[in-house]
């Protein structure tokens, strides 16, 4: 079974590889990549060369290609000790356009495109605008070295970027005392409580391992997953701390900092994590802070992302799998009769209609009649904003068991051991609950993993009606603001959600009904 | 012979015929011995018969000849114009009864106007037109393709273990991902979002279809025809394909709903067309639905798309279980 469940995880991965691969080639290979900067404010106030010098040190962090700019190369060449100072001062100055450049510029430039040439880049050279005397701001003439990243090494980069683990070698400068400590007193809580904490120095976070009274009560920092740094989205954040870190309003509380400190703030200290010299570039570090671990988050008072659409979603399955399949057996139970018939036309209702349809029919329908709040809203506490979101997404899976719970009911009640069972004797509601229930929910029992996972997806439409800040609409937004990241991210997230449902589902059905079993030998 | 009574045993001999004169010798009739004493069964005619036995289908043939009307012969006579009235600032999000106080009591005023003055029926019956030669279309193109490589994949073994792979990889794929990349790439036009929809649409048929192969595949009939020699394509036409009929109506009654139904869903998330298409109309009149007075402008279009979809599904479903042979007893 071990040796079954490895084997599907592997064949997993390989897909979720391929798939990655896939969705890379469409959008970055076929997707203008121009379009990124549509909604850039930075760059919609640049013109010219300094237009193009912009875009293309953003392709390079978002991963688009490789960029040297010439001045880079000569830098490269002055570390490794290869020119002096005075030949690096005098050989990054190019001219206007190549004719005024100077002899020295020249070898140098020449030496530039030779090197990067045979590397398969492509170097470009775009003259300053020739204006007469005036100081363009379109900038100076530019040269530079690109050339696209090859497919592979973008996948592979990815996949290694993927889980990063927090070491002490972080932290490049000078560090006293890099290592790792465990504090059975966390000094975050001043009054000395029992708190078991692992902290580092040199590392990313200073906490590593840490108690709270918040749900799951264990939090770590050490390992991260980055799934795609968001360029439009949530800019330079990841995007699974996009779907992850609370949201709404900050919820401040009485912070004591390292120094002593104590204010009204929402900084959570628990995510404090390296900035070099911070403290140099501000009082207010030093104020509060005893090292340079001065980057925090801060308390909000909502949820995640992944929160909202978790909640919403796997009250609605709850709802739906507690519901659906009682119906479903009624309907079952009483084939042709008035509830099987009424039933149906729900069914049909649900299949047939646009979801679109029935959403906003539930949204006007519970807003009008039952007078329930129809929109969203992080800062409130109350709690019938859930009501309408969980009825709308519980109604269609509801539709969808009913349907899927009478068809194998009675596809199991025309079977010869029904007969048999009858011929014995049994009454009729002993054949249903001991006999066909218990073989027509195997296949039920397959998609409940599936239905659980995929609750934290969320739903686009039901949290664009009702404006839920949940992770439905992350890859609708993502793909209209052409942020690549964000697509690969989301992407990789429901593939790895799609295949553990399935892996799960299978497992869940081998414990229900022992005949399926995995391994050859017990066939 | 009249005062013979009946189930009594006679007496030849007290008759008073001769043998010759009571039996006559009735040769052996190759023809007539091959007649086959059972009714006669024509395969469509029993379709009918019992798609026709039921009242409601009867409504509901009535109703999609409403609709195929409505949608492609009444925009024909009518020559819609969105931008007709859009000069005239009194003619705009009127409700039905203004509307027809104002241009008269006219059909296409009946429910309603819109935000450009135009009227609402014209608009919804318009979008209903390309909304459906949408459905029509893809469901055509991912029908044939899917069920001509479903058949394949069911029979063979080798393509059956690529196929699951690749099955297994483009499924993983968001959909709404072909869509947006194929739109961005190109325009949002009609073609384009055929394309968009076919590109992966018929793999998911494939499979459906597949599966249906496989289970029927294997059963007794087709062993005993393959050991007397038939060939493959010859099962797959004639022993596999007609017990296949009814799921593939029922299958097309789910798909060209569902096709409608995306259509209006990615028009709702701003990725549809730009053609004023059902989810066209649905997005742009959102506005409408909580501005006291405007909701025809919303709800005509949203129950429209619903009549349509629950017409054609439910025709389509009954068609299936009257084209399954065992409903014809």
């Amino acid at each position: 079974m071990t040796k079954y469940i490895l084997k599907r995880l592997l064949h997993g991965i390989f897909s979720i590889v391929i798939v990655i691969l896939i969705v890379m080639m469409l959008i970055f290979g076929l997707m203008n990549r121009q379009l990124i900067f549509a909604q850039d404010p930075v760059f919609n106030k640049m013109t010219g060369n300094q237009e193009t010098v912009y875009k293309y040190n953003r392709w390079k962090e978002y991963g688009y290609l490789d960029y040297v700019p010439y001045a880079e190369y000569l830098q490269s060449l002055l570390d490794e000790g290869k020119i002096d100072e005075n030949t690096h001062k005098k050989a990054v100055k190019i001219g206007a356009n190549p004719k005024k450049d100077s002899e020295l510029a020249k070898q140098y430039i020449d030496e530039f495109t030779k090197l990067y040439e045979s590397k398969g880049f492509k170097v470009i050279r775009i003259d300053a605008p020739d204006t007469g005397r005036r100081i363009q701001r379109s900038g100076n003439a530019i040269l530079f070295a690109t050339r696209d990243k090859p497919l592979f090494h973008r996948l592979y980069t990815y996949f290694a970027r993927l889980i990063s683990i927090d070491n002490i070698h972080y932290a490049k400068e000078d560090i006293e005392d890099r290592g790792l400590t465990f504090t059975w007193h966390d000094p975050y809580y001043q009054d000395g409580r029992f708190a078991p904490a692992v902290m580092g120095n040199g590392t990313q976070y200073k906490y590593l391992l840490y108690v709270n009274n918040e749900f799951p009560y264990i939090h770590q920092n050490l390992i991260t997953i980055n799934l795609g740094r968001s360029f439009v989205v949530n800019r330079g954040v990841d995007v699974f701390t996009t779907m992850t870190k609370s949201q709404g309003t900050l919820a401040p509380r009485t912070v004591t900092y390292p120094t002593g400190l104590t204010e009204r703030s929402a900084d959570d200290l628990h995510s404090a994590t390296y900035q070099p010299r911070s403290r140099e570039a501000s009082r207010i570090n030093v104020e509060r802070f005893d090292d340079d671990y001065t980057v925090v988050n801060t308390f909000k008072a909502g949820k995640s992302k992944l929160g909202y659409s978790f909640i919403i979603g796997i009250i609605a399955t709850a709802i739906a799998y507690g519901l659906g399949i009682p119906i479903g057996i009624a309907m079952a139970r009483h084939k042709d009769g008035l509830f099987d018939k009424i039933s149906t036309v729900y069914i049909v209702f649900i299949i047939a209609v646009p979801s679109l349809a029935y959403i906003f029919l539930f949204k006007a329908l519970g807003g009008k009649l039952l007078k329930l709040p129809t929109t969203f809203d992080m800062d409130s506490d109350n709690l019938k904003m859930y009501f309408l979101p969980i009825i709308s997404l519980a109604l269609p899976s509801i539709a969808n068991l009913m349907k899927w719970t009478r068809r194998y009911m009675i596809d199991q009640m025309n079977s010869d051991y029904v007969k048999f069972a009858r011929a014995e004797g049994f009454s009729e509601s002993q054949i249903f609950r001991k006999h066909v229930l218990k073989n027509a929910i195997i296949p039920i029992t397959h998609g409940i993993p599936g239905s659980i996972l995929f609750a934290m997806t969320g739903a686009i439409i039901t949290e664009r009606v009702y404006v839920v800040p949940g992770a439905g609409n992350l890859l609708t937004t993502a793909i209209n603001a052409y942020d690549n990241y964000v697509i690969v991210g989301v992407t990789l997230f429901y593939a790895t959600l799609s295949v553990v449902s399935l892996i799960m589902g299978d497992i869940l059905m081998s414990l229900v009904d022992p005949r399926i079993t995995y391994t050859k030998k017990a066939r | 012979m009249s005062e013979m009574k009946k189930n009594k045993l006679v007496d030849l001999t007290d008759t008073g015929f001769t043998e010759e004169e009571l039996f006559s010798h009735v040769d052996h009739s190759v023809f007539i011995s091959e007649k086959i004493t059972a009714p006669r069964y024509s395969y469509w005619h029993s379709v009918f018969r019992v798609f026709f036995k039921r009242k409601l289908n009867i409504v509901i043939l009535f109703l999609l000849a409403v609709i195929i009307v409505f949608t492609y012969v009444y925009p024909a006579l009518t020559h819609y114009d969105p931008y007709e009235y859009l000069m005239d600032p009194t003619n705009k999000h009127l409700s039905p009864a203004d509307a027809m106080e104002k241009n008269g009591r006219e059909l296409k005023w009946i429910l309603g106007s819109g935000g450009a003055g135009e009227s609402t029926f014209d608009a919804v019956w318009n979008g209903a037109r390309i909304s459906i030669s949408l459905a029509l279309i893809c469901a055509a193109i991912n029908m044939t393709i899917g069920i001509i490589i479903g058949a394949i994949w069911g029979f063979s073994k080798r393509v059956d273990v690529f196929m699951l792979e690749v099955y297994n990889i483009i499924g993983n794929v968001p959909y709404i991902l072909f869509i947006s990349v194929l739109i961005m790439i190109l325009t949002a036009s009609f073609w384009t979002m055929v394309l968009a929809m076919t590109l992966t649409g018929w793999l998911f048929i494939a499979y459906f279809i597949r599966t249906q192969v496989i289970i029927i595949r294997d059963r007794e009939y087709n062993m005993a025809s393959r050991c007397l020699g038939t060939s493959t394509f010859k099962i797959a036409m004639k022993n596999i394909l007609p017990f296949m009929t009814s799921v593939i109506v029922t299958l097309l009654a789910t798909e060209i709903p569902s096709y409608i139904s995306y259509e209006v869903f990615l028009a709702y998330i701003g990725m549809g067309l730009q053609e004023l298409s059902l989810g066209r109309l649905i997005y742009q009149a959102e506005p409408a639905m909580v501005t006291p007075g405007w909701e025809f402008e919303f709800w005509s279009p949203v129950a429209i798309s619903a009549i349509i979809t629950v017409v054609l599904f439910v025709a389509g479903q009954n068609l299936g279980d009257a084209s399954d042979p065992r409903t014809h007893m």
